[in-house]
């Protein structure tokens, strides 16, 4: 029996040390030095209160979760349907198998380089003298650049969208590809119209696909500082801004205050996602 | 369902799926005509001219920042990444195969690791080695920040792949009288490939652009997304978007010689 | 890592530039490199700073004339801060600015230098040792470079009030800021601070987004504009920051700004792309949207300039052969021609009689004496900044440096600022 045990533990050792030292051993001390005081130029070990007094009394901090749970319900919204559907086209409607796999690859590709760099591109794109504005603008459409598309709610969204789309479709395909194909034969020979295929088969078998793949883009838009940055053009706060931002002026345990509060709401709504699905399970 | 009785609806379907592409590659299109700007264009539309100034410039070096010294750390790190998460991932995906005291903590362990936003284990990290004493580095600390961040999609592809696994295949091969090794080395090893591959390179996409995580871990000396940061603090030139267009490529040809060596490992196991 | 025979990538003009630096920095004119061990050859000295003057041109330059090597890092000021802090074994030589140094040097991660082994010191503009440019330039409100120049002593971690022997930083760049302008789009001439919230510029106008800074540009549009008179803008109290912050918030509300910035480079793009016609801007990037033939005016306006500056600063675990590379690298520093390459950028250098030495009579006069150039300008690249005939915007040094109302600051009120700053980022 022990020696079972021994092997296994052997084998999760690697993988535990890792964790101990790079992911528990930190989020400790963020806990830590979340009780810290500090004035503007260092931290001052101690036991206080006014960090999370402060940030939990802050109408601002309450604004900007709000906001930042705002993009992160769009953007789920928008990625959940997108990668649902491309997952879908993939899986179903491509039935060559190397077309598949270089389709999938083609949507990877791009993921490839760096994300400030494919961010940073999407300026020229949708700017007032933009390519798009430009375009529409030719084509007689507008007489006005149109502004909403640029430094806008509108441009953190579609970056966000453009970001994290793949992160949904792989799991989802993923969960598409385990489905017994004569399962939906059946419900096709059953007399099922396709909406009813969709939303009585292949939806409810991808739904661990589609919780992993929530659980990528929630934790990525809660956590995002840079994305807001730049396409909002510093207009809009998000919870990763603040932090980052109070990092950058060294108010440290400030910092990790509101990193606490933000793991526990992440941890809390991820919680809740694995509530309804197991994944270890349905992988 | 059949293409053949709805051909309309297949069509919209494919067409939605084209559009997916074509603004995932809108981006991509934009840094491809921009890293063609002329000597003196900029970083925006309208195109001053056309020239390939500043592929040249590419591997010149630049008047700020360093392109080959942080690629190289990246390209190494990247690489060290990569073996680290296949190793400690398809170790830890033994171990799983079976209900240990403490799996269920490690597992929920591994699931945090992937979920904690990272700007919060860079933020973690930097000041744990600040507390310590110790000096982060690109190979040391932000080695370990990146690890939390491969390791469970590691972890995860494992998973995937030993719920997906027949036991009958090793029962059969004890049967047949095979040691354990030879049990894991001719069964075992064989199925799990592709999917070693897709964590090699789920691993080396993740670790290669990775930013947050590797903010406030880097130490003295940039890797490349951090180095494209710094380098906005002064006039960005067209070059990123020339080193953007080679990264694409070079993509397009690191999937091909994947493809290729799938392709290689399916023919030799026939 | 480093590319080697790159020493002289810009050709032409550099070339020369570089040649005769050679010759002056071998030792004909400052004495460099003085009698040197030969293990200094293996001193690697780690700096990082901003992009702004973390030049791989000077780095190379340190390998040619001191033999040693100088590794950059450049980093956005965020960045820089942090690394101060946080990572104090991660570098040797630190280029901050002023107001960053107000934070970081507190928490003693730096050491301060020996005036009397800083071999130019007195030849350092005044502004930066006693506040005053001229003995009858008042001192400018703000984090006045001056204020955190000096210690009492080694370990002493509180600023002295006057000169001592020991210095914490030795500038290096900076300049005085006012707003840029597209003469092209405006419509009309900028003469003061207040124009910036003219509503004609609704959704075209820009400031910075980082704390110290931006908010002294918010002070002086709301003294333009008379809605305040501060006793110190550079140390406003509790009500003067949320009147401050209560009036942006309500022109962000109106939709006054396009966009706020962070990076020199931000700053270029928006202007470049026609996002923004007015903002508030760095010399440089004025410069840099020029040179993509656009046009743009670096505007001086009647209520004055808001200053920076930077310097060089010596990590506290440096010691013996490595701290001596550090103090001939920054004696280096302001032997000239690093001078003469950052006032070619628009910048101003800290010891000018140095690198006048290495700047063209031309040169000096468009840059430094606001006289219309005689033949075009060129970059330290090589490349024509502006035609013959053209004079710099704002004037000669003294018109510009002489006119500045405040510096970035670092406010006793710093941790509320902040609160409230990112109350209107959020708002």
């Amino acid at each position: 029996m022990m020696s079972r045990h021994w092997s296994a533990w052997l084998q999760a050792t690697p993988l535990a040390c890792v964790l101990g030292v790079f992911l528990l051993l930190p989020m400790v001390v963020l806990v830590v030095v979340s009780f810290y005081d500090y004035d503007s130029v260092q931290v001052i070990p101690a036991f206080v209160l006014t960090n999370y007094q402060e940030a939990l009394g802050s109408a601002v901090t309450w604004r900007i979760y709000v906001n930042t749970l705002r993009y992160t319900l769009i953007v789920w919204a928008i990625t959940v349907t997108l990668g649902f559907g491309v997952a879908y086209v993939l899986a179903f409607e491509i039935r060559n198998r190397t077309a598949q796999t270089m389709l999938f690859l083609v949507c990877t590709v791009p993921f490839l380089t760096s994300n400030i760099i494919r961010m940073i591109s999407w300026i020229p794109f949708l700017g007032r003298e933009g390519l798009l504005n430009t375009a529409l603008q030719r084509a007689g459409l507008i007489d006005v650049p149109l502004e909403f598309l640029l430094f806008s709610d509108f441009a953190v969204i579609l970056a966000y969208v453009h970001l994290y789309t793949l992160f949904m479709i792989t799991p989802i395909f993923n969960a598409m590809m385990r489905i017994d194909r004569g399962l939906i034969e059946a419900a096709i020979d059953g007399g099922a119209r396709f909406r009813q295929v969709i939303s009585q088969v292949i939806l409810p078998l991808c739904k661990p696909g589609i919780a992993i793949g929530s659980i990528f883009v929630v934790t990525m838009v809660m956590g995002d500082f840079i994305t807001v940055r730049f396409m909002s053009g510093g207009q809009s706060a998000s919870v990763g801004l603040m932090i980052s931002n109070q990092i950058s002026l060294l108010q440290y345990p400030a910092a990790c205050a509101n990193a606490v509060i933000l793991l526990a709401v992440v941890l809390m709504m991820i919680a809740a996602i694995t509530r309804i699905i197991d994944i270890r399970k349905e992988l | 369902m059949r293409g053949a009785r709805l051909p309309w609806r297949r069509w919209a379907l494919l067409a939605f799926l084209g559009l997916f592409i074509l603004f995932l590659y809108g981006p991509t299109i934009t840094i491809l005509v921009l890293s063609f700007q002329g000597p003196d264009g900029g970083l925006t539309f309208p195109m001053n001219g056309v020239s390939v100034v500043w592929f040249e410039r590419l591997f010149e070096k630049q008047a700020v920042g360093d392109f080959a010294g942080s690629l190289t750390r990246s390209f190494s790190l990247a690489i060290m990444v990569t073996l680290a998460t296949v190793l400690i991932a398809v170790t830890a995906g033994f171990a799983f195969r079976r209900r240990f005291p403490g799996s269920d903590l490690l597992f929920t362990l591994t699931v945090a690791s992937l979920v904690i936003p990272s700007i919060l284990v860079s933020l973690g990290i930097g000041l744990l080695f600040n507390q310590a004493g110790l000096d982060p580095t690109w190979y040391g600390s932000a080695f370990g920040a990146q690890l939390t961040w491969t390791l469970p999609f590691g972890l995860l592809i494992m998973f995937a792949v030993f719920n997906r696994f027949n036991p009958a295949w090793e029962e059969a091969a004890n049967d047949l009288g095979a040691s354990p090794w030879q049990r894991v080395r001719h069964v075992v090893l064989p199925i799990v490939t592709p999917s070693v591959i897709g964590i090699a390179l789920f691993g080396f996409t993740l670790s290669y652009d990775e930013f947050a995580r590797t903010l406030l871990t880097a130490g003295s000396d940039n890797t490349l997304p951090l180095e494209i940061f710094g380098m906005t603090t002064n006039v960005t030139t067209p070059v990123l978007y020339a080193l953007g267009t080679v990264t694409t490529l070079f993509s397009f040809l690191l999937i091909g010689l994947t493809l290729l060596a799938l392709r290689v490992i399916v023919r030799t196991r026939r | 890592m480093r590319m080697p025979g790159k020493a002289t990538m810009g050709l032409g003009r550099r070339g020369l530039l570089a040649a005769a630096g050679v010759a002056a920095g071998s030792g004909a004119i400052t004495g460099f490199p003085t009698i040197w061990a030969q293990n200094i050859k293996n001193v690697t000295l780690r700096q990082f700073g901003t992009g702004v003057s973390n030049l791989n041109a000077i780095a190379d330059k340190v390998k040619a004339d001191l033999g040693f090597t100088l590794s950059m890092t450049a980093l956005d000021s965020d960045a820089v801060t942090q690394k101060a802090v946080t990572q104090p074994k991660s570098f040797d030589i630190a280029d901050i600015e002023y107001w960053i140094c107000k934070k970081v040097y507190p928490t003693g991660t730096l050491q301060p230098m020996e005036v009397k082994r800083i071999k130019y010191f007195d030849k350092i503009v005044p502004t930066f040792t006693s506040g005053r440019l001229t003995p009858t330039t008042p001192i400018a409100q703000g984090t006045a470079p001056h204020t955190v120049s000096f210690v009492d002593s080694p370990t002493a971690k509180t600023f002295a009030a006057g000169q001592t022997g020991w210095m914490t930083l030795i500038p290096t760049i900076y300049n005085a800021d006012t707003l840029g302008i597209r003469p092209d789009l405006v419509g009309r001439p900028i003469t003061h601070w207040k124009d910036l919230m003219d509503p004609a510029f609704k959704g075209k106008a820009s400031i910075l987004n980082i704390p110290s800074i931006g908010i002294m540009d918010a002070a002086m549009v709301m003294e333009s504009m008379g809605r305040i008179k501060y006793a110190d803008k550079g140390n406003m109290t509790k009500p003067e920051i949320d009147k401050t912050i209560g009036f942006l918030i309500e022109a962000k509300k109106a939709g006054q700004f396009r966009a706020f910035w962070k990076t020199f480079d931000e700053s270029v793009n928006l202007m470049a792309a026609g996002e923004v016609i007015i903002q508030s801007m760095w010399s440089p990037a004025v410069a840099a949207v020029r040179s993509k033939g656009i046009p743009c005016v670096y505007q001086p306006l009647a209520e004055g300039y808001r200053a920076w500056g930077g310097g060089l600063g010596i990590a506290r675990h440096l010691s013996g052969l490595e701290r001596d590379a550090a103090y001939e690298y920054i004696n280096w520093y302001l032997s000239g021609w690093v001078g003469a390459y950052l006032n070619r950028q628009g910048y101003y250098s800290a010891v000018l009689e140095t690198s006048k030495q290495h700047m063209s009579a031309d040169e000096w006069g468009f840059w430094m004496e606001g006289k219309p150039a005689k033949a075009d300008i060129l970059s330290p690249e090589g490349k024509v900044m502006e035609k013959a005939g053209a004079v710099r915007d704002g004037g000669s040094f003294q018109e510009r440096m002489g006119a500045v109302a405040c510096w970035n600051s670092v406010m006793t009120e710093d941790r509320y600022m902040v609160q409230k700053w990112n109350e209107f980022i959020a708002a």
